[in-house]
């Protein structure tokens, strides 16, 4: 409460000079992951069509106030990942979760951003992709937000009883939210 | 002519009052012409925070530059995008051109403003009522706050961002009675002139005013706030302390403390010699007034998200100053030509002032440059036309008197009476 007192002090100020410009907020989402989400090793066993890893799932502390004060124009996120894939064959897909309050579980709201991925045995696959979300936008200029991370895999092309093993890596997550002010 | 102080300028009388007994010189009333209304009118900020084209920065900038001069060149308005970047122990923001308002020390403003006084002279003797407003605010940031947001340096961890406001505002009427008379006078043999500027004989001119100030109100807070970083900027909902406490003291007439009331006096001098102009006036020598003043204790509670106010003083016998200023001029005058400059010392900065002016006939060219308050120099030059005993002046200057502080140039126009 006390944080966004202060920025709602000091937000309009910075914003009153914008004339019809810009606030250009930039967030390294991957700041706020835990080294141990960041890269993940992988186990799944071979032979099945959807098996689900959840990477991560955290809270982003923000700016308190910006949304009282600005108003959305476009938000984008760009995202990285790289696959470091040891044993079995699968292909998967990284999906990007985004929730605007802390306490919602990201994995309950719809996807802002599924990046496929073919994973093949001894061989690094590195994937990356921008997206622009409005959900994502709305979520970055609240106090705080959750983001989640998860990975599915199709295993059928690995036989059973055999593993896809690896390990992934996210390598960015970094979202630009362009807003005007709103006062 | 660089806005020099000279006994040819009737308002420099408030710098010298010696001058009040100087014959007349040329041009002594001039009427400024508000050339900048028509600009202002057609092309002024928008007021409305709700238009999109509301820029805080542009109404600054047209406080600093009342609409009385045409601006030839435009500094433009502070319009770039502010970008914010944060990270998990990170934060950073980019204000762009406005860095340019953020000062590189503390930002000092204020002066001593001598309002519209009212007079009449019986001989040497003048008495004269004019309102007298004193204002001086400090504003200074911590050096990090200040690197913070002036060259975009990174916010960092368990680091204080802290603002300083040390204000002082007071207002009050003056009661002046004056005397002003030439004390020596040698006149030169070759000259019937009764100007004193031109006619090459010695003369020293001395004034003396003391006055009666009436105090109406007077304010003053001395406050300190701040914010502290946790160990991680962003680590958890609540991540910095703050803190903030100021100490006020105020009387006004009609509320706590009333009236004030006090004494104070203007000075000046002025030798003439061999066409050497040479004056020193001081304004507000001794100005005190003495008030019952009441003080309070502002702060705010951190813990309890709680802002407290304690009255710690009433009736606490309390003097102010109003801070003098003084007036150095030389001038010398050959033939049509004039030579001048002046340095002005007052509570806030040193300003000196130099010019020239030539006749040619009935036109006049002149060329000056001052120092202004941020210490940097500026230039202006002009032309007169006089059609017996009225004239038209026209004059071009620089300033910097605009957020960015980038150079600018305006045109101003006056009617001089001869």
């Amino acid at each position: 409460m006390r944080r966004r007192a202060a920025w709602l002090l000091v937000l309009p100020l910075l914003l009153g000079g914008c004339g019809d410009r810009s606030l250009i907020l930039t967030v390294d989402v991957l700041s706020f992951l835990s080294p141990s989400d960041v890269s993940q090793s992988y186990s799944m066993p071979g032979g099945f069509a959807a098996d689900t890893l959840d990477v991560a799932s955290e809270s982003v502390n923000l700016l308190p106030g910006v949304q009282d004060v600005t108003e959305v124009m476009s938000a984008t996120l760009k995202i990285g990942a790289s696959f470091a894939n040891q044993t079995g064959t699968a292909s998967g897909v990284l999906l990007i979760y985004v929730a605007s309050a802390d306490s919602t579980d990201p994995f309950t709201t719809a996807p802002i951003a599924s990046l496929p991925v073919v994973l093949t045995p001894n061989n690094v696959t590195n994937v990356s992709t921008e997206v622009t979300s409005i959900a994502l936008a709305q979520a970055m200029v609240h106090n705080s937000a959750r983001i989640g991370v998860r990975i599915t895999f199709d295993t059928t092309a690995t036989p059973p009883l055999q593993f896809v093993t690896g390990t992934e890596t996210i390598t960015q997550l970094l979202a630009t939210v362009i807003t005007k002010k709103k006062l | 002519m660089g806005m020099v102080a000279t006994s040819d300028n009737g308002a420099s009388t408030t710098a010298n009052v010696a001058f009040r007994a100087v014959p007349k010189g040329a041009g002594w009333g001039s009427i400024p012409l508000p050339l900048g209304i028509i600009q202002y009118l057609s092309d002024h900020p928008s007021f409305d925070p709700n238009d999109s084209d509301f820029n805080v920065f542009s109404i600054l900038d047209l406080a600093a530059n009342p609409p009385m001069t045409l601006k030839l060149s435009d500094p433009g308005n502070v319009s770039s995008d502010i970008s914010i970047f944060v990270a998990k122990d990170s934060l950073q923001v980019d204000l762009a051109d406005v860095r340019k308002a953020i000062p590189e020390e503390s930002m000092k403003f204020g002066g001593v403003y001598h309002l519209f006084g009212i007079g009449k002279s019986f001989g040497a003797f003048f008495v004269q009522f004019s309102p007298l407003v004193h204002v001086r605010n400090e504003i200074s940031l911590s050096d990090k706050f200040r690197r913070a947001l002036r060259d975009a340096e990174p916010f960092t961890s368990n680091t204080r961002y802290g603002i300083k406001d040390d204000g002082v505002a007071q207002a009050a009427l003056a009661y002046q009675v004056g005397y002003a008379v030439r004390a020596f006078h040698a006149a030169h043999a070759e000259s019937a002139s009764a100007d004193p500027r031109r006619n090459g004989g010695t003369a020293i001119y001395v004034g003396a005013a003391p006055k009666y100030l009436m105090g109406l109100a007077y304010g003053q807070i001395i406050s300190n706030a701040g914010v502290t970083t946790g160990d991680t900027l962003f680590g958890s909902s609540n991540p910095v302390a703050v803190d903030m406490a100021g100490l006020t003291r105020h009387a006004a007439v009609g509320g706590e403390g009333g009236m004030g009331h006090g004494l104070g006096a203007d000075l000046g001098t002025v030798l003439y010699w061999r066409n050497f102009e040479l004056g020193v006036g001081v304004t507000d020598v001794g100005s005190t007034i003495h008030w019952s003043t009441s003080r309070n204790l502002l702060t705010y509670d951190d813990s309890l998200n709680q802002f407290t106010n304690v009255k710690v003083a009433q009736n606490a016998g309390f003097s102010s100053r109003i801070p003098s200023t003084a007036t150095f001029n030389l001038a010398k005058r050959m033939g049509p030509t004039t030579l001048a400059a002046d340095v002005v010392r007052n509570e806030l900065f040193t300003g000196i002032h130099m010019g020239a002016e030539t006749w040619l006939g009935r036109v006049a060219l002149r060329g000056g440059t001052y120092r202004d308050s941020n210490d940097r120099w500026q230039f202006t030059g002009g032309t007169g036309l006089r059609f017996g005993g009225i004239g038209l002046d026209t004059a071009v200057g620089t300033n910097q008197r605009n957020t960015q502080e980038a150079r600018a140039v305006e045109l101003c126009a006056s009617v001089t009476l001869y």
